[in-house]
């Protein structure tokens, strides 16, 4: 933790989706900070535009959505006004991604080395000059020699034979490592990992967790890891943002999240968790559903499945407030909160009208 | 829906059953009905196919001309609305003096009725021998599956033109022509949706309740393939009316002394250089006709199976 | 192995390829009416012993599985029989035709790549686009119209009002070609000769863009909602991710996952091209096999028809198992 200074920057983001029903705010003015290798936690109910985060930060947000307002600063520039060709170049070499379900995200009909080796390729990772197809031998073998570093490093065993072999020809662990070193190949300073390990037996889930560690130990790659599984936040982060309906509800180091969460919605997802040492526990699920994100409520998005919800949380937005050095929650249920005018919700919306 | 009474008579019992049948499929009629309506382009294709089927089927109350009777004084002269027509002959006359148009509305009844007929036939033999293959396979399954691999390694107009020039030209003759291959694309898909449909969890069901094979198939899968099977026939009729028009242009259809749309772009061939619409006009009335079929087909898929979108 | 499936394939496709003959064998034999007959029904009187001298020279006095065996093995060594009009073996007839047909067929085939190709994949990526609704409304028309119809308004139009192309045949008749392999623009491409290649491509164009045009409908339709598939699919967001630029995405990411189905329908369209042959070689007066196969068709030359119906129906055997092997080398979960 030598280095405090934020590799990633978000900062009043939202994100809209046209529908024949209205619009869809699917994230609504998000701030988040990353620090060089840090890993930041995005937790949330699937729907609530934790993947769109994602999305956005690489600038993949598919049509017709579009980012509304905020910016994203990524080593102090602002990826939003980034013309396409400068996001290409950010995109795989500075940013790379990682998917849910291995098993689709590979392409099928090429090798899993060369899919590696084309990160390489459009980059121009490897230096000198650079001779057209035919004559490019020299450069190619120098690629795939650090492909197969890269596969060495994830864990695929023999790299050398499964260079040349094709998507189904591997286990979903094997093609997550694949995607990983697909996307460590380029080193890039911030790994987006969408879901890594939904799609996967729990055993290899963990060994995929660890790689991921100690990937970021090692390279000191800062990790964005979305997840819908607090534990798995709790076990990997050092931030933890929870996110409800498109709007970050509590934010703050893994453990005041963790061992003292403020946010009913918090608490909800610790107690509906299971936990294997207790015995004879019961689990408790949060009561109603997802909200529509088409329509939702004035107030609280949550209020409508909130245990200790409040009249005032119904009546209009619910502004974000700072209960410690990096601790923010947007919640009325302990009203002695001091209000913080930067972070309120009324401010931002202000901003993005303007 | 209200409860029958425990001490109605069986005879009742059964009409009250009959009458909720009935309710349900006029209701799931309505709103078939509904959508097909609300969809712009199925619409339009059916009113106009509605139109041809009009025509062809009140040709002789339409028009006053024999469609094979020309008048010979009056050969070749141009539509109406175009310099020398006359008000007689809306679309003009071919070499023979006789009405195109009165020409076109009998050809569509060929058109129609070939479509329709070895359509219908095709779908018949294939959904049968498909369902038999498919719940019981064993030989028969076998023989008939290599017997319809076999149609399959030819071309389907190749077929139809070998099979005419040995059976001779007529509308019989050319319907079972069509026929003999055609009911293969059916077979094979009842077929396969057979040997699919036949592991799915109702049909077990259906089984343990002690029902027929033949109940099964019947009762059971055929419901849930019938969409699919209406869809694919609608997009086949077309292809079949095309089919019909390409054998009687080559002369081998139907006879010249029936009128139909191929043979009369065929005979106006000839007069290419000084009447252009003798050959022209019946090839519109045919593009138009299966222009709006296959656009009521696609209509029919989306409403009744999206799933078939890829296929064709 | 990927050898061991493509040999396979080929082990299959040859009892289809003596089915194909099996049937067209019995289409002759059992349609009513003795072939000596309609033979001698253009020859005038003969005497009883010339029809059975003609009987046995044509095998007519064998029993049927032995005519179906004499026949097998014969067009397994080439030989179709004889001519019953032009009195000249079939398989000379065919040879001599072919040139023609493969020449029209090959250039229909590239009008319906080429039109297809651009269009399917640039509908795709700009869905809904004009451009995507323009040329499915052409393409919806395309599979529509007849090829003969179409045929007719393409001279009419080019060649008869506009005079840009002609009318018919494959080549001028004061073009001096020596002969050669037949394929007219190959043998004036060797020869050198410019006045010709020019002549017999002008003479290609509309017999082979109306050959092509209903396949190019087909294909750019399939390969559109192909594309539009693999253009949603998680890979392509994967090659995003990592930089590539769209053009790479579009052409090597999502066209290469899209050509697996468009191969299987290029490989049923090739029946189409065969049946189609026959109706644009009539319409353009094509001097080739189809127009040869009408032609023997009303002069009952029964040898002549069945032997070239099967020539065509193997032809579709062989193009459908080149597109398996295409298909097997295109889907690697295939080789395993």
């Amino acid at each position: 933790m030598e280095n405090k200074q934020p590799l990633l920057e978000i900062r009043d983001l939202s994100v809209v989706y046209p529908s024949k029903r209205g619009e869809v705010r699917a994230i609504d003015s998000i701030f988040l900070n990353v620090e060089k290798g840090g890993r930041l936690g995005l937790v949330g109910e699937s729907g609530c535009g934790k993947s769109t985060v994602l999305h956005a930060i690489s600038r993949l947000i598919s049509r017709p959505g579009k980012v509304t307002c905020g910016e994203i600063l990524f080593k102090r520039k602002n990826l939003l006004k980034l013309s396409s060709r400068e996001m290409r170049n950010v995109r795989g070499k500075e940013i790379s991604m990682i998917f849910q379900d291995p098993q689709t995200t590979l392409n099928p009909v090429f090798h899993v080395g060369e899919q590696i080796r084309e990160s390489l390729r459009l980059h121009n990772i490897i230096p000198g000059t650079h001779l057209p197809w035919p004559f490019d031998i020299a450069r190619k073998r120098q690629e795939k020699e650090r492909v197969l570093q890269a596969m060495r490093e994830v864990g695929i065993p023999s790299p050398m034979d499964r260079y040349a072999t094709y998507p189904h020809q591997f286990s979903g662990g094997m093609q997550q490592r694949a995607l990983i070193a697909l996307a460590l190949v380029c080193e890039p300073s911030l790994l987006l990992a969408d879901e890594p390990t939904t799609a996967l037996d729990v055993t290899i889930q963990a060994q995929i967790l660890n790689l991921m560690l100690k990937i970021n130990q090692d390279h000191h790659t800062a990790i964005i890891l979305v997840t819908h599984d607090l534990g798995v936040a709790a076990e990997f982060c050092d931030t933890i943002t929870v996110m409800y309906a498109g709007r970050i509800v509590e934010q703050g180091p893994v453990d005041d999240v963790t061992m003292n969460p403020q946010h009913p919605y918090t608490q909800g997802l610790l107690a509906c968790r299971p936990v294997i040492s207790k015995i004879d526990q019961k689990v408790q699920p949060i009561p109603g559903n997802v909200p529509d994100v088409i329509d939702l409520p004035p107030g609280c998005a949550f209020a409508p499945r909130c245990p200790q919800v409040k009249p005032a949380c119904l009546e209009g937005p619910i502004p974000i407030f700072q209960t410690g050095e990096k601790l923010f929650n947007r919640c009325l249920a302990q009203v002695s909160y001091e209000r913080d005018p930067l972070w309120s919700w009324e401010h931002i919306v202000r901003q993005c009208d303007e | 829906m209200e409860t029958t009474p425990p001490t109605v008579q069986p005879t009742n019992r059964l009409i009250h059953l009959w009458s909720i049948r009935l309710k349900l499929w006029l209701r799931d009629t309505k709103e078939f009905l509904r959508e097909l309506i609300l969809h712009p382009t199925a619409l339009i294709g059916g009113i106009i196919v509605i139109l041809y089927i009009l025509a062809a089927l009140f040709a002789p109350q339409i028009t006053s001309y024999d469609p094979t009777k020309g008048n010979l004084r009056d050969r070749l002269k141009p539509p109406a609305f175009i310099e020398g027509g006359m008000k007689e002959y809306p679309l003009g006359t071919d070499a023979q003096g006789r009405d195109l148009l009165t020409r076109i509305i009998y050809g569509a009844r060929i058109s129609l009725i070939v479509g329709v007929v070895s359509v219908g036939i095709s779908v018949l033999i294939g959904s049968i021998l498909g369902a038999l293959s498919g719940f019981y396979r064993g030989k028969l399954d076998a023989i008939i599956s290599r017997f319809a691999d076999l149609l399959m390694a030819f071309p389907f107009l190749i077929f139809a033109i070998g099979v005419m020039a040995f059976i001779g030209s007529g509308v019989t003759n050319l319907i079972a022509a069509l026929i003999f291959k055609g009911w293969v694309e059916f077979f094979r898909v009842v077929r396969g949706e057979m040997m699919s449909e036949k592991t799915e969890e109702y049909v077990e069901a259906a089984k343990v309740t002690g029902r027929g094979n033949l109940a099964i198939i019947v009762r059971e899968i055929f419901p849930n393939i019938v969409q699919s099977i209406f869809v694919l026939a609608t997009l086949r009729i077309g292809e079949m009316i095309i089919m019909e028009a390409s054998l009687s242009f080559l002369g081998l259809g139907i006879p010249p002394h029936i009128p139909a749309w191929g043979s009369m772009v065929a005979s106006g061939r000839d007069f290419m250089l000084v009447a252009w619409w003798v050959s022209t006009i019946p090839g519109i009335a045919l593009m138009i006709l299966v222009l709006s079929i296959n656009l009521f087909a696609e209509g029919l898929r989306d409403i009744l199976d999206p799933r078939l979108k890829t296929i064709a | 192995m990927k050898a061991i499936k493509i040999l396979e394939r080929v082990l299959v496709s040859i009892p289809i390829m003596f089915g194909v003959a099996i049937i067209v064998f019995l289409f002759m034999r059992l349609t009513p009416g003795d072939p000596v007959d309609i033979m001698m029904g253009r020859g005038g009187a003969v005497s009883a012993g010339e029809i059975e001298k003609l009987r046995s020279e044509f095998n007519l006095d064998k029993p049927l599985h032995v005519q179906l065996w004499l026949f097998l093995t014969d067009a397994v060594k080439g030989d179709l029989g004889y001519s019953y009009v032009q009195k000249t073996p079939v398989t000379d007839l065919i040879r001599e035709r072919l040139p023609a047909t493969i020449e029209l067929a090959l250039t229909a085939l590239l009008f319906a790549l080429i039109i297809s190709f651009p269009i399917g994949i640039l509908s795709a990526v700009w869905q809904n686009s004009l451009l995507d609704r323009f040329s499915m409304a052409g393409a919806f028309m395309g599979i529509s119209m007849p090829g003969f119809w179409m045929g007719i308004i393409l001279i009419l139009v080019f060649a008869v009002k506009l005079h840009w192309l002609p009318v018919q045949g494959r080549i001028d008749f004061d073009a001096q070609l020596a002969a050669g392999t037949g394929f007219f623009v190959l043998d004036s491409l060797l020869s050198g000769n410019r006045a010709a290649l020019i002549s017999s491509l002008k003479h290609l164009v509309l017999p082979g863009f109306t050959l092509g045009a209903g396949i190019a409908a087909i294909l750019a339709r399939v390969l559109r909602s192909s594309m539009l598939e693999t253009l949603r699919s998680d890979y392509v967001v994967l090659a995003r991710s990592k930089g590539s630029p769209e053009w790479n995405v579009v052409l090597k990411h999502a066209l290469r996952n899209a050509l697996i189905p468009t191969v299987t329908v290029i490989g049923l369209q090739v029946g189409v091209l065969l049946g189609g042959n026959m109706i644009i070689e009539t319409v353009f007066s094509w001097p080739g096999l189809g127009r040869m196969v009408v032609a023997a068709i009303f002069q009952r030359d029964f040898p002549l028809v069945q032997g070239s119906v099967m020539v065509y129906a193997i032809t579709f055997v062989l193009a459908n198992l080149i597109v398996d092997i295409l298909y097997t080398y295109l889907n690697p979960k295939i080789a395993l």
